[in-house]
């Protein structure tokens, strides 16, 4: 196993050598570099602009450029950012974990849903809600995801034409200003229904554990989502009233700023996951069609166990396990996928980034950004390797 | 007894393969639909310049963004009569203060004709035509007009242009995958076939096994590889010239351009046969260029190094002039002693690791920076097609690969090396027959991928641009009047619409046809 593990991650360094020398290939070939545009400027005299590419290593044969570049990186140093002066990571780091957050909530989001919808259409198949989910997922896979940015934009205006209140966020990460009035206010309504649920969810689940019975997976989540609805709450009611009606974003609690992009993260969200949650919905039944079709099964509804033990404990388990182990797999799709919505929905993250770091010809903010998305596809890869090696005893490590 | 026995019923045995698919095929009605879609969707493409009451780039300055023309179905007295438009204009609305298109049916009346004579256009650009499904003289005379779909920026017919445009949204997902098919075929039978039988690379100088190895082939294969290098030469230089003088001057023309890459393919054939016939016998000249290539790949070394250590100092000059020595040395070992061998597979496989580890859409992004900006649109789209097929062969090869690997192995192939075939005759006579079914349907899954890519690298503005159209670049202006206009000219999202049936037409297709060609399924 760790000879494995050991072999596994030294095969990522020459793909990682390759890739970003291709990136770097590829960019260099483009025509011109960041100096070029200053040479158009008449202000500007030839020896300057000399000196400044001389300054900034541009004039340098294109393997130095990329040896000290590399050796910049091995140093944990990610080069200059030409147009912002500053070092690369103060430029792209805030946007990674822009688009780190919409990933993560993303993969949330797809397993919470799939796995469910999956088992339910393969333990109910060709019942007209399996057919339903099944038309959804293929409509979910086909929907270019940029086109359903923007119609969930045109639904977010429509909705509010039509209400005169900003249901959904009209793209953007973060509003100037924060209406903790508002946000007060409506924690106010909440709040109490959210406790109600929370406590009638705890009561069943009391019960069910008296019963000596393990909770149903319906009573996991409307308790999980209760309780955390409620906790999240407190934040508002216990500080809010003390706050001005309306603050500037910098200025908020952390929790309004929080409540705030995860407000704004929501349609971006459902928009970066769908095609996501179709494809691994349709996976998840194919995959305990499989097994619920195995002798094990039969021999345990045999056995006289319970149709849910038969499905939960001998049917999912083993139905999951390509499952966990393709969390790996679904990182790239989301990352590119990320990409157009981000541009659409006016997301600050990745994909924005590259592209006006590409029309600055911003050679090292280009560059780190290539590698780091690799560097982090790489390791979902590796950690889905390693997962299904953990997970499945069949799989061999040679 | 004797019985009559039902002579249908024998007749299913004798169904090939094939039939039997397309019996399956015809059953599955998702698949039906699929096709019945895209049938639709590529005649529409076909017959734009019929579709489209104008031309490709006629602009309405004066109506961007107008709103669907109405059509009218009944006369001033309230009777059904054949469908008319009326006069508009764009002036300022007394009522909202807003300039915006106003319809007037006071000013006239103009009947929609069908099958009517419009502005005269060359089908499929060869044969002159001016037959047009809708329109009138008012239509000719400019009247009136009729925008089905509105307009977009430049007051251009949505309807028209979605016709057109779904000549290059709909091809080039054809043409990238026809592309990627070959770049992977050709990887993928070459990775699958030699995996784990490596191929020598190069051999020391001084090791007893090079003159060994030098000396294996006659001298008559020596002569013939000059002849083979002289022919290389005079064939690049004829590219070269053919380039500079016929293709260059005239790039503007599709026909031209039709001609150069069909030139460029050709003369790739050409260089291979003689690499592989000609060049490739003689371990002369084959030793000779493995050295050329060592000493290649010292030089660059030898520069990189050089021009680091010119601009640093400290650890890391030493390491990096560490680093450069034990380069340096290896190379000069392996130019003196061991025999380098090189695995195909490996090779292929783990560059296709590389294309991989880059996110696909990042790929695109930096790739299509390298088309310059003053291309005519037909060079545009090869290059997009380029570059699509670029980033995305090494699933397909890998898919072949994997197929390549087990049929090598079946016993027909065993039989057809007994018989002394060689490498390239096995692979395409005997190895890759075996992977069609399976090709049919990766392929058409692969192009939804394909489509969705251009669409999306042009609704960046990366892609296919102006005056070309494409679904995505119309898309794109959607988003460019700003988030606010948003709701009043929804009529720009239709191209998205038919991306989306498009693609999804192809999942219903590829669907079909995976459950049709697998053998498994009975009819």
């Amino acid at each position: 196993m760790y000879a494995y593990i050991v072999r596994r991650l030294l095969q990522l360094i020459p793909t990682f050598f390759g890739a970003t020398l291709l990136a770097f290939l590829v960019i260099q070939l483009a025509p011109g570099d960041f100096v070029t545009r200053l040479e158009l400027d008449p202000t500007q005299d030839r020896e300057s602009i000399a000196n400044l590419r001389q300054q900034l290593g541009l004039d340098q044969p294109l393997p130095v450029q990329y040896a000290k570049w590399l050796s910049g990186i091995l140093q944990g140093y990610l080069g200059l950012s030409l147009s912002y002066k500053t070092d690369v990571w103060n430029v792209i780091g805030p946007r990674i974990l822009n688009s780190m957050v919409l990933v993560v909530l993303a993969t949330l989001m797809i397993y919470l849903i799939a796995i469910p919808i999956g088992v339910y259409s393969a333990i109910y198949k060709y019942t007209w809600q399996d057919r339903l989910f099944t038309v959804l997922a293929f409509f979910g896979l086909a929907v270019p995801n940029f086109f359903f940015g923007l119609i969930m934009l045109f639904l977010a205006v429509w909705l509010y034409d039509l209400t005169d209140m900003r249901l959904l966020p009209i793209g953007g990460m973060t509003n100037e200003f924060l209406h903790l009035g508002n946000m007060t206010r409506a924690a106010q309504w909440f709040f109490p229904p959210a406790l109600l649920g929370s406590l009638v969810f705890a009561a069943l689940f009391w019960r069910r554990t008296r019963q000596k019975l393990a909770p149903t997976f319906g009573q996991w989540v409307g308790l999980v989502l209760f309780g955390v609805s409620a906790l999240l709450l407190l934040f508002p009611l216990w500080q809010g009233p003390g706050l001005p009606e309306r603050l500037p974003y910098t200025d908020a609690p952390l929790w309004a700023r929080i409540t705030n992009v995860l407000w704004h993260a929501f349609p971006v969200v459902i928009v970066v996951g769908t095609s996501g949650l179709a494809g691994l919905m349709r996976v998840m039944r194919g995959q305990m069609l499989d097994v619920l079709s195995q002798d094990y099964i039969r021999t345990a509804r045999a056995k006289g166990l319970s149709e849910r033990v038969v499905i939960y404990k001998h049917a999912l388990r083993n139905a999951v396990i390509p499952f966990i182990a393709g969390i790996g797999g679904l990182l790239p799709g989301l990352i590119g996928g990320a990409g157009l919505v981000e541009v659409t929905m006016a997301w600050p993250g990745i994909t924005p980034a590259l592209l006006e770091a590409i029309s600055a010809i911003d050679l090292y903010v280009i560059m780190g950004l290539i590698t780091i998305t690799t560097i982090l596809l790489m390791i979902g890869n590796v950690i889905s390797d390693l997962l299904l090696a953990w997970v499945d005893p069949r799989i061999r490590y040679s | 007894m004797l019985r009559r026995v039902p002579s249908s019923s024998s007749a299913p045995a004798n169904r090939s393969f094939f039939q039997q698919a397309w019996l399956r095929f015809k059953r599955h009605p998702l698949a039906r639909l699929g096709a019945a879609i895209l049938l639709v969707f590529y005649l529409g493409a076909l017959f734009a310049d019929f579709l489209a009451p104008y031309p490709e780039e006629k602009s309405f300055r004066d109506f961007s963004f107008a709103a669907p023309t109405q059509i009218f179905w009944r006369d001033e007295n309230g009777r059904l009569t054949r469908p008319y438009v009326c006069a508009s204009e764009r002036r300022r609305n007394p009522e909202t203060f807003k300039v915006e298109v106003i319809t007037d049916c006071e000013k006239g009346r103009y009947p929609i004709y069908f099958f009517t004579k419009g502005e005269p256009y060359h089908f499929l650009g060869l044969f002159p035509a001016d037959l047009r499904l809708m329109g009138g003289p008012w239509l000719l005379e400019d009247k009136a007009r009729l925008f089905l779909w509105g307009t977009d920026d430049f007051g251009r017919d949505i309807w028209g242009r979605i016709w057109f445009g779904a000549r290059i949204s709909l091809t080039i997902g054809i043409f990238a995958v026809a592309l990627a098919l070959l770049i992977g075929i050709f990887m993928g039978s070459i990775s699958g076939y030699y995996a784990g039988r490596p191929v020598t690379f190069s051999i020391g100088l001084l090791n007893p096994r090079f003159w060994a190895f030098v000396r294996a082939s006659r001298l008559l294969d020596h002569l013939l590889a000059l002849l083979g290098l002289a022919l290389i030469a005079a064939l690049f230089w004829g590219m070269a010239q053919g380039y500079q003088l016929y293709i260059r001057p005239d790039l503007q023309r599709v026909s031209t351009l039709l001609l150069g890459m069909l030139g460029l393919g050709v003369g790739l054939v050409l260089f291979g046969l003689l690499l592989y016939s000609l060049v490739w016998r003689s371990h002369l000249v084959r030793a000779l260029l493995w050295l050329l290539a060592w000493v290649g790949v010292a030089w660059l070394v030898w520069i990189t190094v050089w021009g680091f250590l010119q601009s640093s100092r400290g650890l890391e000059a030493f390491l990096a002039g560490l680093l450069g020595a034990g380069l340096l040395g290896a190379i000069g070992y392996i130019l003196l002693w061991p025999r380098i061998e090189l695995d195909l597979d490996t090779l292929i496989m783990r560059s296709v690791e590389v294309l991989a580890a880059i996110p696909d859409l990042f790929l695109l992004i930096i790739l299509s920076v390298l088309i310059p900006m003053e291309v005519p649109p037909a060079v545009r789209f090869v290059l997009v097609v380029t570059i699509l097929s670029f980033v995305n062969w090494g699933g397909l090869a890998r898919i072949i690969r994997s197929q390549v690997l087990q049929l090598r192995e079946m016993e027909y192939a065993q039989a057809a090396q007994a018989l002394g075939a060689g490498d390239a005759r096995i692979v395409i006579r005997h190895v890759l027959p075996g992977t069609y079914t399976y090709l049919i349907v990766a392929v058409t899954l692969a192009i939804p991928g394909f489509i969705l890519g251009e669409s999306g690298l042009s609704f960046l503005g990366l892609g296919i641009q102006e005056p070309a159209t494409s679904w995505g670049l119309m898309l794109s202006k959607a988003q460019a009047t700003g988030i606010t206009a948003f709701t009043e000219r929804p009529w720009l999202l239709i191209p998205g619409v038919f991306i989306f049936m498009a693609v999804l037409a192809y999942n219903f297709m590829g669907d079909g046809l995976r459950d049709a060609l697998d053998p498994r399924t009975k009819v």
